[in-house]
């Protein structure tokens, strides 16, 4: 089973107290508590992460990409793929990605994920995502087009890379003239195409139907089975055959020296699963944003909410994993016998976590985690 | 005069109506929050007029209508809705979206309006202040800034007084994502309309609630100074929904304005 690292960058240097008077730290806590000379600091060190996370061993490095939120000042996924792309070496690049209905250029889009795979040498893995509605309000793009607008942007960003320009395209929300990128990808047809997934049964189907990897984040094991179906359902539906290859898993998850020291860095991402998610519903999800199948199954998906969990049961649910590395080992080994997954992706720096700690946590999966891992 | 309710086919979309009354035809064109029905200062107008209260495409039980884009094809579509029931010439009365429409559909084609009642319509750029983002807040919230006092609506039993039921809670879902479909961007006007209103030839009576928190009563001026024969009410005491806050005093103002026709 392969292992990723993925660091969020956030920017949680400001006192608790302040985002707690905001109905969200989404869109609504203001910049002002945004501080330049922190993010400079902060941009360097998360980078370094990556670059030791690519030493120490990881098969992949995940990047994502949000907007107007403390929970991550990664605010281009794909500039940290090109960054990326010349500073590491060895790892995947994994940018789980690009948010595609709320992009007015899609072809700029595919211009820059292959400019990212030929400095990168071939290492991009091209993720699409539909983007949580917060995406939307930054972008103020209509949410009652987000599922058309992202079929439609991924199809010319595919086209883009598997048809000679120039041509013309003329769908419904995209319209250009002239298409003709002189930039196409090193992988041949195109990178591979990641696919995450928290609720939507359609998009489950549909990556099924295309062939793609499919991921779904912070779910129990039990609605990651549904999701799977259906991605299982749509692959069916295109005579496909799904392999363990297709299917991936998100967790947090750090390790340390000593149970205790890793389950106290484990309380950084508590933070992720509470406040940065708290807001109102019209924030997460605009009106029109969501189907009526997947509002439904976001409701029984977050039966429980994850910011009413303990720390405890978070840990015991496995949205969080923290321990010595052979503790984590054993975890991840669970992880993949109840999901049958060849991916596992791991949230591992969070919230206040210190350099130091990332950086031990990094250290010892390369010792003995991803080797073990890499034995399953 | 008991309304009647129909179903209406506009080319391949029907919509469903809301017909009552006796008089020369009015159409009214309902807001953001869907077609609440025959309201009760309907009943006081219905008196002198025919209403024609159709629901819009995509909202309540009317066909949707995924196509449209903006509130101009609405307009289109309107003026295509009063070919279908042979009405040459009417009065038109719209509120909120419902208003922007019918400033649409008046400079479009001048001449099939008699008279023009706007009631709080978006459509235009406030020259200060912002239009409420209706989508941004959850419903209970948005209510406050909708209404100036809801204790003294007089249906506020019928309209407000019990949750809704399934069939209600997805028609009211139904109707905001239209709403969204039609106003997301620019958000609730149209940067061309003010360039257009000149054409307007029917008399147009404005009406505004002085507490209006949705649409500011600035965009009642420029209404005002852009329509070339029309006159600016303001209700006191009243929000967003005159015609409900203010369902009497609201009917004779527009019995009023319609009998100088």
């Amino acid at each position: 089973m392969k292992l990723y690292y993925f660091s969020e960058m956030p920017h949680h240097e400001y006192p608790d107290a302040e985002g707690d008077k905001y109905p969200s730290l989404r869109l609504a806590f203001p910049n002002t508590f945004f501080s330049p000379e922190i993010a400079q600091r902060n941009y360097r060190r998360y980078l370094d992460e990556y670059d030791a996370a690519d030493q120490a061993g990881f098969d992949g490095l995940m990047i994502n990409e949000h907007h107007s939120t403390p929970s991550c000042v990664n605010v281009s996924a794909n500039m940290t793929a090109g960054i990326l792309a010349r500073t590491t070496r060895n790892a995947k690049l994994l940018i789980l990605g690009n948010i595609l209905p709320i992009q007015d250029n899609p072809v700029q889009i595919a211009e820059q994920v292959a400019m990212a795979d030929l400095i990168s040498g071939g290492r991009v893995l091209s993720g699409f995502v539909r983007g949580v509605g917060v995406e939307s309000w930054w972008a103020n793009s209509n949410p009652v087009h987000n599922r058309e607008r992202f079929e439609e942007c991924h199809d010319l960003i595919i086209k883009c890379w598997t048809t000679p320009g120039p041509f013309r395209w003329e769908g419904r929300h995209y319209h250009f003239r002239h298409v003709n990128p002189w930039c196409l990808p090193l992988q041949k047809p195109h990178p591979p195409i990641w696919v995450p997934g928290t609720a939507s049964p359609e998009t489950a189907v549909w990556a099924g139907r295309m062939g793609y990897t499919y991921v779904p984040f912070l779910v129990s094991f039990e609605v990651a089975r549904e999701l799977f179906d259906f991605y299982r359902q749509g692959a069916a539906e295109a005579g496909r055959t799904v392999t363990e290859d297709k299917l991936g898993f998100l967790i947090c998850a750090v390790t340390a020296d000593t149970k205790a020291r890793a389950l106290e860095a484990g309380r950084h991402f508590v933070w992720r699963m509470g406040p940065t998610l708290r807001g109102p519903i019209e924030y997460f999800s605009p009106v029109g944003m969501r189907s009526r199948a997947a509002s439904q199954f976001a409701l029984k998906a977050r039966s429980v909410s994850l910011s009413k969990m303990t720390y405890e049961e978070l840990v015991d649910n496995y949205y969080i994993v923290a321990g010595t590395p052979d503790e984590v080992a054993d975890r991840f080994a669970r992880v993949r016998r109840e999901l049958g997954i060849g991916h596992l992706l791991l949230e591992a720096q969070e919230s206040r976590m210190d350099h130091a700690t990332t950086m031990r946590s990094i250290e010892l999966m390369g010792k003995s985690v991803i080797p073990a891992m890499a034995r399953l | 005069m008991k309304p009647r309710e129909e179903t209406i086919a506009v080319g391949p979309t029907r919509v469903q109506a809301w017909i009552g009354g006796e008089g020369d035809p009015l159409l009214v064109l309902h807001g953001a929050g869907g077609n609440r029905g025959w309201l009760r200062w309907m009943d006081a107008v219905a008196e002198r007029h025919t209403i024609y209260a159709p629901t819009h495409p995509g909202f309540g039980r009317s066909d949707a209508a995924d196509w449209m884009e903006g509130i101009d094809d609405l307009a289109r579509f309107y003026l295509w809705f009063l070919d279908v029931m042979g009405l040459d010439r009417v009065h038109l009365l719209g509120h909120s979206i419902g208003g922007w429409t019918a400033a649409e559909m008046a400079t479009m084609c001048p001449d099939v309006i008699d008279r023009l009642v706007l009631v709080a319509p978006t459509g235009l750029k406030p020259e200060v202040g912002e239009i409420l983002d209706i989508f941004y807040y959850p419903p209970e919230e948005l209510f406050k800034h909708t209404v100036f006092d809801a204790s003294t609506i007089p249906e506020r039993e019928r309209l407000f007084g019990r949750p809704p039921t399934p069939e209600e809670a997805e028609i009211a879902l139904r109707n905001r994502e239209m709403a969204a479909r039609l106003t997301w961007k620019p958000y609730m006007f149209n940067p061309r309309l003010p360039h257009f209103l000149p054409r307007v030839t029917a008399p147009a009576l404005v009406l505004w609630g002085r507490e209006d928190g949705i649409v500011p009563l600035i965009c009642g001026e420029q209404y005002r100074r852009l329509l070339p024969n029309a006159t600016l009410r303001v209700l006191e005491r009243c929000g967003h929904l005159p015609l409900i806050e203010k369902p009497d005093e609201f009917a004779g103002l527009v019995l009023d304005f319609l009998r100088r026709a």
